[in-house]
């Protein structure tokens, strides 16, 4: 340290100094910053020396670095250190992956929210609930001759009701985070004239991301990235397919099958001076019946009828339709929110950067609760609130039977 | 004088846990001692007049599977039997009786004085004898010494025991004996770590005094429970009723008009009491907001005028007891027989011990029952048992054996006490038990019979008994699997009157039988269901094992997927210092605890799910390297 920088520093303050080469030259003059450990993010020692823009001076700056006895972290390696030193809890050094990892600002807001732990501030709300109910039913078990309040069939199944619902709005507003981080998968129809490209545009309010083809697939779909609101969308073009004649056969191959599976909505662009042509049916035909579709008519501002030139939305059932126009701009809001919709995005609710592992445990969870509506024995209600908590304490943490009956001792007098 | 005669157990106490570990280790063939301060006290219940309740019934269940002697002298004793919680299922269903204090004592002492390869000698203990970090035998009071291989110490409340009542205290092992002031003192010289624990009890009232005609009458159930898997009613002496008064507000004002004079209150109690079993100034003052509390008048036998008032437990000064007993609804008279009085004793912290019970620091020295921090007769049995048997097998060299959390009570207690250690004396309730629904009072038979045959504990009659059930028990599983009801021949109103509704198809018995509103009985009486079993105790079992299926199956998933970590053993060298990114406090907890396996260091208190994935990734990473440096050599 002190060689280049060239004199001491005291603990976290910020000074102003020169950085010097291996024969005391100024590379740069900038700020240099000692966290001693454990004082540090990561609990070891550690220099930050924030130098003058300019990729060739900071390049000189790391590679006089590097001739010390250090080398360049790996992605993730400060959290990583962070965590093992006991830093960060899970949650929290998971929060921070995602914020690295965010593609957009939304997500970005989303993982810092994760980070501040609003998602562990809800779930645990709920689990102290949960916990609530939990001391009710089993004080009425172990101490059924004490005096304690009992807890009477309708005021347990409300109660579960309750539980429920608000483990439903957690499970959807974690839903969100994931479709932040992932974003959702789009598979799109139309032919070639009906405006695709343009109304994409439009949509995503930039020039379309690259076309690239999704590795291990047929190369005749292809995939573009555009965003709406923040929301990613993996668009799958299926264009390619049209072209190369045999659509029902290459529908066939699993590859391609299995690409247009995990599709959140399907979006189906057509001219509204044609309607429906019999390749796209034939398309359509073959795709999952259980996902959703949205259908575009563009080029409304070409209809020559009187009836339906303004843009609109008409529900039929499953299906949407939405009458727009992608030359004039009129309807893409529509459009825009329709299709946020679909894939279950609603921004009102709070965000939360649900991972994988987070999503596991809460679905279980709320099965484990839904087992307990049915629960024959009051011993089998109390067996399905303990395997709900027991996955929620995945994510908040240690629950014992020792705090349950800690629970029930301050709230009942038992003790015959 | 040196005793002539070499034993390999010997029992220091000859409360539930001595008389037990006592028994289990002579059954098991093994020369035994059970040293006493007074033979006359063998067996005696110190604190309430009764056996069982919830999570303890259970306990009792599984002493008497591995053939102990608490269900079978209850079923003697026993005054007035009830099963609690028989409608929240059979988990949580449990048999609690109120014995007569002198014929549960005289079932005990008999039990003792016939048993085969164990030897009674009164004399309390002063001394341990030890031969480097093994224990080799004991020194009495008047210098006597007993040689053996291992030795049990079931001291209860008896090790510096002080006895408070207001404001005066005196040093007693519980009331009317005295305490091991010696063996106590002994014992904080071998520097284990220890506390210091605190309980109660009523004062009890001449029943003759009582005006039950204002109470509620509680009488036994009908048709009379049995606690023992061998028992019968038959066995019962004449059965009476308890009885259900409550404080009221007059009797809160002088509680609390005498709080100024409390030991408790004052300061003088340091032991930690229970927060579940509260003596009436602390039931007041914690919950200030409660008109009145409940009390169960417990006769305490048939011979005597005796009653135990259950829930007036208290260390106020005699004069306040008096004044708070008459105050309560028919004790306008009563007439006090023995004052109550709060005892602060010694444990030593249960942490320091192997799931066997034997400690960590000296070899063949077990420690069962209240002296490890539990409090109840039941945990005290249960925990004696556990160290007679151990004893029993170190004598032998052979493996310690104790059950897992999923196969009793008894491994989910020692687990706890263990791995948890105590803030409080332990007590136990069915929501300690995460396998609750396998560990049920109606299988206690089925989970730990094989097992107490194997280690010699169950004899010859009660092993046929036992084989006949399972076997009538898996024959009639076999045979409701293999009877079809089809629709054509089974009558539509009979199906209706069973099934709720006609048969969609063809069913066996088995498979109606495992629908939730189906019972044996209305499914034998279907035409073609063939001959039904009489005996209740296999009909049950079969009808408990069909409906509970799902949920069994589940909880052994479960079992099977911790069976891994669990299995997972520790390296005994491992240094916790070592394990980058533990907190200094859950290095110095692994550190003292020493956990055998993955799953044992999981348990203890404290240890979080981070902490053991750092522990994963910290083996596997050592696990490798000392894979590459073998490689490479």
């Amino acid at each position: 340290m002190h060689a280049m920088i060239g004199k001491p520093l005291s603990p976290r303050c910020a000074s102003y100094s020169s950085f010097l080469d291996a024969e005391g030259q100024v590379l740069d003059q900038g700020i240099a910053l000692f966290f001693p450990a454990p004082h540090s993010y990561t609990g070891e020692d550690v220099l930050e020396l924030q130098g003058h823009g300019g990729t060739a001076v900071l390049q000189m700056i790391l590679q006089r670095c590097l001739e010390f006895d250090v080398r360049l972290a790996q992605p993730g390696e400060f959290t990583q250190r962070a965590f093992l030193s006991g830093k960060l809890d899970l949650a929290q050094a998971e929060g921070v992956a995602d914020l690295i990892d965010a593609t957009t600002s939304q997500a970005a807001r989303s993982a810092m929210r994760s980070l501040q732990g609003e998602f562990s501030q809800a779930v645990h709300h709920l689990v102290e609930q949960l916990v609530r109910l939990r001391m009710l039913v089993e004080a009425m078990l172990d101490f059924p001759e004490e005096d304690v309040e009992s807890i009477s069939l309708v005021q347990r199944e409300s109660q579960l009701v309750k539980l429920q619902s608000q483990l439903d709005e957690i499970i959807s507003a974690a839903r969100q985070g994931s479709l932040l981080r992932e974003g959702a998968h789009v598979v799109l129809i139309g032919q070639p004239n009906v405006g695709k490209s343009s109304l994409l545009n439009r949509l995503s309010g930039t020039e379309v991301a690259l076309v690239s083809e999704i590795p291990g697939t047929t190369r005749d779909i292809i995939r573009q990235a555009i965003q709406i609101d923040g929301v990613p969308l993996h668009i799958m073009d299926t264009a390619g397919l049209r072209e190369s004649g045999d659509v029902v056969e290459l529908m066939g191959i699993a590859r391609t099958r299995d690409a247009f599976q995990k599709a959140d909505v399907i979006l189906v662009i057509l001219d509204a001076n044609r309607g429906m042509t019999a390749d796209d049916q034939k398309i359509l035909d073959e795709l999952p019946p259980n996902i959703s579709r949205l259908y575009v008519f563009n080029k409304i501002d070409l209809l020559a009828t009187t009836t339906t030139t303004t843009a609109h939305v008409e529900e039929r059932g499953a299906e949407c339709h939405v009458y727009l126009s992608a030359k004039t701009g009129d309807g893409l809001e529509l459009l825009r929110a329709k299709l946020l919709e679909k894939v279950g995005w609603h921004h009102e609710a709070g965000t939360f950067m649900g991972r994988e592992r987070h999503m596991r445990s809460l679905r279980s969870a709320r099965e484990h609760l839904g087992r307990a509506s049915t629960a024959p024995q009051a011993e089998i209600f109390a067996e399905e609130l303990r395997l709900a908590q027991e996955q929620l304490n995945l994510i908040t943490g240690e629950f014992t039977a020792d705090d349950l009956l800690g629970q029930i001792f301050s709230r009942f007098c038992i003790g015959k | 004088m040196e005793f002539p005669k070499k034993f390999d157990v010997i029992i220091v106490g000859g409360g539930h846990a001595g008389t037990e570990a006592a028994l289990a280790s002579a059954r098991m063939g093994k020369s035994t001692l059970l040293l006493t301060h007074n033979i006359e006290t063998l067996g005696i219940m110190s604190c309430n007049p009764s056996i069982g309740g919830i999570g303890k019934g259970h306990l009792v269940k599984e002493i008497d599977a591995l053939g102990g002697a608490m269900a079978a002298a209850t079923d003697e004793a026993g005054i007035q039997f009830r099963i609690l919680n028989s409608s929240k299922g059979p988990a949580v269903r449990a048999t609690r009786a109120q014995a007569d204090r002198s014929l549960y004592k005289q079932a005990i002492r008999s039990k003792l004085e016939n048993q085969p390869n164990l030897w009674l000698f009164q004399q309390a203990v002063d001394d341990l004898m030890l031969e480097g970090d093994a224990v080799s035998g004991v020194v009495t009071q008047m210098g006597l010494r007993f040689s053996a291989k291992t030795v049990v110490l079931t001291t209860g409340t008896f090790l510096s025991g002080l006895i408070h009542i207001g404001q005066s205290n005196y040093q007693a092992g519980r009331a009317g004996d005295p305490a091991s002031v010696s063996l106590a003192h002994r014992l904080r010289e071998l520097k284990l770590p220890m506390g210091r624990l605190k309980t109660g009890t009523p004062p009890r009232i001449d029943g003759r005094s009582i005006d039950y005609s204002v109470m509620t009458e509680q009488p036994g159930d009908d048709p009379v429970p049995v606690f023992s898997f061998l028992g019968s009613v038959q066995q019962h002496p004449r059965q009476l009723p308890c009885w259900i008064t409550h404080t009221n507000m007059s009797t809160h004002d002088i509680i609390r008009s005498g709080l100024d004079r409390s030991p408790l209150f004052t300061g003088v109690i340091e032991g930690i009491g229970p927060r579940y079993c509260p003596s009436i100034e602390d039931k007041i003052s914690r919950f200030a907001d409660k008109d009145a509390h409940q009390i169960f008048l417990e006769p305490e036998g048939l011979s005597t005028h005796e009653v135990y008032p259950n829930g007036i437990s208290t260390s106020l000064p005699f004069d306040v007891q008096l004044d708070l007993v008459r105050s309560i609804r028919g004790l306008e008279n009563a007439h006090i027989t023995r004052a109550g009085y709060a005892i602060e004793y010694d444990y030593f912290d249960p942490r320091n011990l192997k799931h066997s019970l034997e400690s960590r620091f000296i070899q063949g020295l077990f420690f069962a029952g209240q002296i490890n921090g539990t409090t109840g007769y039941e945990e005290a049995a249960a925990q004696g048992l556990l160290a007679g048997i151990n004893a029993a097998l170190y004598a032998r060299g052979e493996a310690a054996w104790y059950p897992r959390r999923d196969e009793a009570y008894l491994g989910v207690l020692v687990d706890d006490l263990i791995m948890r250690g105590v803030s409080e004396p332990y007590r136990m309730f069915t929501s300690r038990a995460e396998y609750r629904l396998q560990l049920r009072e109606d299988n206690a038979d089925l989970r730990l019979t094989d097992t107490g045959r194997r280690l010699g504990l169950v004899d010859d009659v009660r092993w046929q008994a036992f084989d006949q059930k399972r076997t009538a028990i898996s024959q009639e599983q076999e045979r409701l699997k293999s009877v079809w009801l089809n629709p054509a021949i089974l009558p539509q109103e009979e199906a209706e009157r069973v099934l709720g509704h006609g048969l969609a198809h063809e069913y066996t018995l088995y498979e109606l039988l495992r629908r939730p509103n189906v019972s044996y009985a209305e499914l034998m009486s279907l035409s073609g269901a063939g001959a039904a079993v009489t005996d209740q105790t296999v009909t049950d079992q079969i009808e408990i094992q069909a409906k509970y299926h799902g949920y069994i199956e589940r909880q052994r998933e479960e079992i099977a997927r911790n069976e891994h970590y669990e299995n997972m053993v520790l390296p005994v060298a491992i240094d916790y210092r070592a394990v980058r990114g533990l907190s200094v406090e859950v290095q110095q907890k692994l550190n003292q605890h020493m956990p055998e396996t993955l799953g044992q260091a999981a348990r203890i208190s404290g240890i979080t799910p981070a902490a053991i994935s750092l522990l994963l990734v910290h083996i596997k990473r050592k696990f490798q390297h000392d894979l590459t440096e073998q490689k490479s050599a």
